[in-house]
């Protein structure tokens, strides 16, 4: 009964109404929405990050003055269970020549590339190099061209695809050799070592085991996971979303304000009915219930029709950012519309808890005596 | 029944005072029907309010069936007005968006009856009233006269011992004031409801036993 009456006295200001509940939706929309959005970004981004999960990389313990890992290290790297695949770089920068032109370059000595990287054009062959997508691009390599480096003549077998998401090793700006060739240019120890678990559960194992084998007496390398980055990274988009959310929040707040408005409006506009109520035996406690009502239909119709909404304007703002909208129905989505469901409905009635509260303080006889 | 000893009301409005009432004591028995007369501002609506429990004296007490109401809390004073009183006013005070079946549901459903019994309930006080056809009108449908029988229903329906009539008689022509009045004697007469009426229409003040007659706040004359 109480639910109809506060649907009556909605209707009785139905264009006052309409705007509250259009503030609400707006306000959950743009949360909701921006939820799905940060979720679909992060998605997005992930998903390049993914298969590196399982990767740990171990560098020299730079803090202990060490600056490259040696051969006895990787050996006993490579008797560590747990590894599906032991992969040591070296690497450093040299002038390369290229059809007269002398640029400088990273110079990798790695073997297995394919391990790692993603060959676009061209193959892996022994003695011959792979040149990054970036390098390739501006010096216009072509596969079977020739480059020379330090005296010694490689030819081009294979151009690397672009590689966005790593960044322990960016091999676009860099020629990729193999360890037995490296050691034709520069008598160098290993700059870095890339391993590869066999499953996520053993990077703990494979880290304890470092520690153990290796780092015992002193610390000579230190080992990064991935999988730890990626956590950082993750944790960077929630306070992203968190961010972007206060803002659209903001917009619920005006929603807010505006119920907060409307009722005191329509409790100054009701005060005699409010004293008529209370003269045939309405409790306080029944006008606060009756106002509280009316706000909890505003801002239940509000926030579920913007809830509705926010799943088009999240699939909106994924096709205009991102180009395509396939993260939308991820469980988090559903998450965010409940969260801003639950926001909007809260608005409402924290809006509405003061006019509430006020209508339902009214002295009876002021309440009757007022026009 | 009604007992008022020495009461007194002051209006504060910043710096001067209107006495509205000055001490003034009465006796109502039950089942009577007392009439208050006196000119306009004189003071009868503060004292109808008072005995209704809808204002506190400023001195003086009130008792309401022995029970001393300065005692008794918002919700005391709530549960008094939804079960022992009923209330008349001159605009009849009718809540616009409820039809005449609902208005007079409204205080039972305060007292928190169940949905058949106060469809029941309403249902008969519209038709003791004469308005059985016209129980699902909003009140901006029904006429003057209408709209205050629908008010009269409202005031019975928890059943009440005490009727206050304020000028219930005031807005209306004189045919559907008379029906009105018909329907208040007939109660008190019938039911034994306690009646008391402000008016200053001497024909209206006819139906009671007793007339107190109020001048500025003071209770000049009983007949
Ligand atoms: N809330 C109020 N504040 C100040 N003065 C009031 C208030 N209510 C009534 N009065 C004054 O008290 C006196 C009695 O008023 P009222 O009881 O309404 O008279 P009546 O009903 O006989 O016309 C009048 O002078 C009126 O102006
Ligand atoms: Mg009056």
């Amino acid at each position: 009964m109480y639910l109809e009456l506060a649907r009556r006295n909605l209707g009785r200001a139905k264009m006052r109404s309409a705007l509250a509940v259009i503030g609400i939706l707006i306000g959950v929309m743009a949360i909701a929405s921006i939820g799905i959005f940060s979720e679909s970004l992060k998605a997005t981004v992930m998903e390049n990050f993914q298969d590196l999960a399982n990767e740990l990389i171990v560098t020299p313990a730079y803090s202990q003055g060490y600056l490259s890992i040696d051969e006895r290290t990787v050996s006993k790297l490579r008797k560590i269970p747990y590894a599906e695949s032991i992969i040591p770089i070296k690497s450093y920068t040299e002038l390369l020549d290229y059809r007269g032109k002398k640029v400088p370059v990273n110079i990798f000595g790695i073997d297995y590339v394919e391990e790692l990287f993603e060959v676009e054009k061209g193959g892996i062959r022994r003695g011959e190099a792979v040149a990054g997508s970036k390098i390739a691009e501006r010096l216009n390599l072509r596969i079977g061209g020739k480059i020379i480096i330090k005296g010694e003549e490689f030819r081009i077998s294979g151009i690397l695809k672009e590689e966005g998401a790593r960044f322990d090793i960016n091999p676009n700006n860099a020629i990729l050799i193999s360890i037995e060739d490296f050691g034709k240019l520069k008598d160098a120890e290993y700059s870095k070592v890339i391993v590869k678990v066999e499953s996520l559960e053993y990077i703990e194992a494979f880290k304890k085991s470092v520690d153990r084998i290796i780092n015992s007496r002193e610390e000579k390398v230190s080992v990064f996971e991935l999988k730890m980055i990626i956590e950082r990274i993750e944790d960077v988009f929630g306070q992203m979303t968190i961010f972007l959310m206060a803002i659209a929040a903001v917009s619920l707040f005006v929603a807010g304000v505006s119920i907060l408005n409307i009722m005191l409006m329509s409790t100054i506009e009701r005060t005699k009915e409010i004293g008529v109520m209370r003269a045939i035996g309405a409790y306080r406690g029944t006008i606060l219930r009756i106002f509280l009502t009316e706000a909890l239909i505003l801002g239940v119709a509000g926030s579920i029709i913007g809830g509705v909404l926010s799943l088009a304007g999240g699939y909106a703002i994924d096709m205009l950012v991102l180009g395509s909208a396939k993260y939308i129905f991820q469980a988090s989505s559903v998450l965010y519309i409940v969260e801003g469901i639950l926001f909007g409905i809260a608005t409402a009635l924290v809006s509405a808890a003061y006019p509430a509260w006020k209508a339902s303080r009214l002295e009876p006889i002021e309440a009757l005596r007022y026009e | 029944m009604i007992r008022l000893v020495d009461v007194t009301k002051v209006y504060r409005s910043g710096a001067y005072e209107v006495v509205a009432l000055n001490g003034v004591s009465m006796n109502v028995e039950t089942g009577e029907f007392v009439a208050i007369m006196g000119p306009s501002g004189s003071g009868k609506s503060t004292l109808l309010n008072l005995i209704g429990c809808l204002d506190k004296p400023t001195e003086g007490k009130v008792f309401i069936n022995g029970v001393d109401t300065s005692q008794l809390s918002d919700k005391g004073l709530t549960e008094l007005r939804r079960d022992t009183i009923g209330f008349i006013f001159q605009q009849y005070n009718l809540i616009p968006t409820l039809t005449a079946l609902e208005n007079v549901e409204l205080p039972t459903i305060f007292k928190g009856a169940s949905k058949l019994e106060r469809r029941k309930r309403a249902e008969e006080l519209l038709s003791i009233v004469g308005l059985e056809d016209e129980m699902h009108r909003k009140p901006s449908e029904l006429s003057g006269g209408q709209q205050q029988r629908v008010a009269i229903a409202r005031a019975l329906a928890n059943n009440p011992s005490i009727l206050l009539c304020d000028e219930p008689t005031g807005n209306l022509d004189t045919k559907s004031g008379k029906a009105v009045m018909e329907i208040i004697r007939k109660l008190n007469e019938e039911e034994g409801v306690t009646v008391v009426l402000v008016t200053h229409d001497p024909s209206v003040a006819e139906f009671a036993e007793r007339i107190y007659k109020i001048i500025d706040g003071v209770i000049t004359d009983v007949s």
